[in-house]
């Protein structure tokens, strides 16, 4: 009976599992990949940069979720085709490249009449484009109204974007947060006084094992020309960050290292917290034998 | 020949003391087990930010580990809650079935709360050894919480054993003692609950962390827009989803009785468990759209990709997920009141209530726009077929799906009053004021459906939390009155519990499959709008896994991960079983 009733069950969950699934296999099926990255120079021709553009405000600008660039999508944002051809008449003193550049990255400054204030910056999450990028956006816009595309990317740009990119590096963070910078160099900044090396081709002269050694060991060795015993122990450091500070200076120099090591950012807290249920454990059971050891002797009068 | 103490059962005080250092030594070994197996794997498998096991894709991996685990995690934090609601009941009515079937809830518990840490720690161990870089990166920040959690487990873990183990012992003048664990039960349960949540609405809505991903505050990092309403949400939901199992399991042992006594034991049970369930479902869409609503203030990009974008198809499951939840249980009412002498009156009720469940469902299941394979797509230049644009928008769905909950609603307070006659002298105007809540609320929610289809998204949803406050006022408004209505109403007579058609059973277990299966696809929405980042904005997801899969792909995750879990829950309801014969 009780075999019987679980197997009716059964298959009816089954059925019920096996509808719900089928309904989900009737909906459109497509895969939403993340967007790709292409590099942007001074030297990338205003055909390229209206192309990157493109891709980049379909895919990583996601702008496409409000806006349209062709005849059909969605309509919560002023339709794109025709941004370029009212940009130079949006607002006085600014010219149609100009007008296109403050709506992406300061949305807020001119809000198309009958449209709500909903757009984040361009630069800012989820979109997180660069500057360059931006320009790049701006561009496509540009051919997409039909005009010539005047946004060009400068060297100032690149930089600019470099510096966005390296921000977001946890490495160069973590480098400030354990104070490296104060003594050591890297990319152009911090490393007053000059008493330890610069460390932004470090990647390109050591392995990325060879970094994580010097950091575990600061006695291993010392560089030619610099004092041995300054550079202190890291031994309070989590090992996850002397990992992604490795990873940082080793893609100063294109070279690629995982962040994680095989040591589990638990193993000493592991350890102290295993101590630490064994400990109460104990004192768990003691109390335990104590109250039936009570009880016994409470039986016994 | 040395004297020995002759055997004797130790005292029930003891007993439940024996039995919860049990408890603690379990969740002690499987943290040691936890901690070597993920150390032994880190250090076999070679560095990497992201790495697969046998060949298994690390996010499916995760995904399903987490769900099963969530899912067993919210039975054992909402069966306590309306357990010790019932064992007050219980308590405040003198009836001792009550008490009775608080305990038959409990029961299901002890088991569950091992499978319960079993998956916890199963899954951590996937996250460190599957996402090794990302998990380093989380326990940075939140390294207070972790250890919080950890106390809150073994406190959760000493007061669930007892409250079980201890319920014989603390009957009498000692049951204020038993109802004070339960309030601790669900005290460290909720603050669990709340814990875990911090983390899980952190990596949606980011806050308290500098550009670099550098924590500024723990405070705003746990208190970010999402926290409140997905902690409000799993609260009511847990209640819900674990009224809903327990029903099952009545079920399961009403249709496996051997005999009539048997049979009303657990016809009551399942009544109560479907009770629960709906009662605890209808006020949630209530913090579903307030979820919704910080998701937009969150950033307005995300929540127009989840209700507007891609996954914008889901919403559609949904509705015809919540649709059957609402047909399943006003057919189980309907079914139900069979056994109500008296009930009968009101059949007539029943045909327009399931023409206008027909009638919403058919609303809230509509797509957004014709549904169209890919070919067919690029032919129309997009989703939207040119010439018929836009089908079911939110403002229609909002509108049915809150006149599918007041007829619900309704069809629960005509099986209340199903064998009662009101006898006090104001009975006919009362009835016209619950008629007229009703109305207005129905009147506002239509209203304010047919107005949104002129505002913006961000105001629409707005709309909606005036709707769901239109039909909880006419609720609270309808039980209100009903109370001192049917205060010494006559009893045409008693209800003949056990006298269901098995069918009705099996609308519970369709219930809980369904309730199951809609809790598998709002956690892959929730963790899905995230789209390619771990952290929303912040840090990227950069495995292999980064892509957003096809919802034909991701059902069938969440359909073999319901299967899965009611084959554990199945071992659960023997394993109960057995220790009742046993006994």
């Amino acid at each position: 009976m009780l075999a019987r009733t679980f197997l009716n069950i059964f298959v009816f969950v089954l059925a019920v599992v096996g509808i719900y699934a089928y309904v989900g296999q009737l909906v459109p099926q497509f895969e939403e990949h993340p967007p790709k990255t292409r590099t942007i120079t001074a030297e990338t021709d205003r055909d390229e940069l209206s192309d990157i553009g493109q891709e980049l405000l379909r895919g990583k600008g996601g702008c496409l979720v409000c806006h349209k660039d062709s005849e059909t999508g969605n309509t919560r944002g002023p339709d794109l085709r025709q941004s370029a051809a009212v940009a130079a008449n949006r607002k006085p003193g600014l010219d149609a490249e100009a007008y296109l550049l403050e709506s992406l990255i300061d949305p807020g400054a001119f809000v198309v009449p009958n449209y709500p204030n909903m757009m984040p910056s361009a630069l800012k999450p989820p979109a997180n484009l660069t500057p360059a990028e931006v320009k790049a956006v701006v561009a496509y816009l540009q051919v997409l109204g039909g005009a010539e595309p005047t946004a060009v990317v400068t060297v100032e740009d690149i930089e600019q974007s470099k510096r966005v990119a390296k921000g977001d590096h946890r490495g160069r963070a973590l480098m400030d947060q354990h104070s490296c910078t104060a003594c050591h160099k890297v990319e152009g900044e911090g490393g007053e006084g000059g008493i330890a090396p610069d460390l932004t081709e470090a990647g390109g002269r050591f392995e990325p094992e060879a970094i994580l050694r010097k950091l575990n060991d600061p006695a291993a060795w010392v560089t030619p020309g610099f004092e041995a015993g300054i550079m202190p122990s890291f031994d309070e450091a989590p090992p996850g960050d002397l990992h992604e500070i490795v990873a940082y200076l080793s893609g100063l120099a294109g070279k690629s290292y995982s962040p994680t090591g095989a040591t589990s950012p638990w193993s000493h807290e592991g350890v102290r917290l295993g101590l630490v249920i064994f400990i109460a454990n104990g004192l768990m059971l003691g109390a335990l034998a104590w109250a039936r050891w009570r009880e016994k002797r409470g039986a016994a009068r | 020949m040395s004297a020995r103490w002759p055997e004797r059962p130790a005292a029930p005080a003891v007993r439940a003391l024996a039995q919860t250092c049990k408890g603690v030594l379990k969740v002690s070994l499987l943290l040691v087990a936890t901690y070597i197996v993920a150390q032994a794997l880190s250090s076999f498998l070679p560095a990497a930010g992201y790495r697969n096991l046998m060949g298994l894709s690390n996010r499916t991996a995760v995904w399903v580990v987490a769900e099963l685990h969530l899912m067993f995690a919210a039975f054992v934090l909402g069966v306590p809650i309306f357990a010790l609601i019932t064992e007050i009941v219980g308590v405040a009515t003198k009836d001792r079935r009550y008490d009775d079937l608080a305990r038959e809830f409990t029961k299901l518990l002890a088991m569950a709360y091992t499978l319960t840490a079993m998956l916890g720690c199963m899954l951590l161990v996937l996250f460190l050894v599957l996402y090794p870089k990302f998990t380093a990166y989380m326990h940075g920040l939140f390294k207070p919480t972790w250890l919080l959690y950890l106390t809150l487990i073994f406190g959760e873990v000493i007061f669930a054993y007892l409250y079980w183990h201890s319920w014989d012992h603390l009957q009498g003048a000692r049951k204020r003692w038993h109802i004070a664990l339960g309030i601790m039960v669900n005290v460290w349960g909720t603050a669990l609950l709340f814990v875990a949540d911090a983390w899980v609405t952190f990596m949606t809505s980011p806050a308290g962390i500098d550009e670099a991903g550098n924590l500024i505050s723990l405070w705003a990092a746990v208190a970010n827009l999402t926290w409140m309403p997905i902690n409000i949400h799993r609260l009511l939901a847990n209640v819900a989803f674990g009224g809903a199992i327990a029903a099952a399991y009545a079920a399961f042992r009403f249709l496996a009785a051997r005999d009539d006594a048997e049979r009303a034991r657990f016809d009551w049970m399942g009544y109560v468990g479907s009770f629960i369930a709906i009662g605890a479902f209808i006020p949630l869409p209530f913090a579903g759209y307030w979820l919704g609503r910080e998701i937009y203030q969150f950033s307005e990009q995300m929540g127009v990709s989840m209700m507007g974008g891609g996954f914008s198809w889901l919403w559609i499951l949904q509705a015809m997920l919540i649709g059957s939840l609402f047909f399943a249980a006003n057919v189980y009412l309907w079914l139900g009141m069979g056994r109500i002498p008296g009930a009968e009156r009101y059949t007539k009720f029943q045909v327009p209530m399931m023409l206008i469940l027909t009638l919403g469902f058919l609303v809230w299941a509509t797509p957004r726009s014709i549904i169209a394979t890919g070919s067919e797509m690029v032919a129309m230049g997009g989703s939207h077929h040119p010439f018929l644009g836009l089908f079911g928008v939110m403002a229609a769905k909002n509108t049915a799906v809150n006149v599918m909950i007041l007829t619900t609603f309704f069809s629960f307070m005509l099986y209340r009053r199903g064998n009662r006659v009101a006898v006090v002298p104001w009975a006919a105007a009362a009835k016209a004021v619950q008629a007229l809540a009703i109305a207005a609320a129905a009147v506002v929610v239509i209203g304010y459906g047919v107005y949104s289809y002129y505002v913006p998204s961000i105001v629409r949803i707005g709309y909606s939390v005036y709707q769901v406050t239109a039909v909880l006022a006419a609720m609270v408004v309808f039980v209100a009155i009903d109370i001192p209505l049917l205060k010494g109403a006559r009893e045409i007579g008693p209800i003949a519990w056990g006298r269901i058609p098995a069918r009705a059973q099996y609308a519970l277990v369709f219930l809980a499959v369904t309730f199951t299966w809609l809790m598998g696809l709002m956690g892959y929405i929730r963790s899905g709008i995230r789209q390619h980042w771990h952290v929303y904005g912040r840090v990227a997801d950069e495995s292999a896994n980064a892509y957003t899969m096809t919802h034909g792909d991701a059902t069938l995750i969440v359909s073999g991960i319901v299967v899965a879990f009611f084959l554990l829950v199945a071992a659960v309801f023997v394993m109960a079983m057995r220790e009742e014969r046993t006994a």
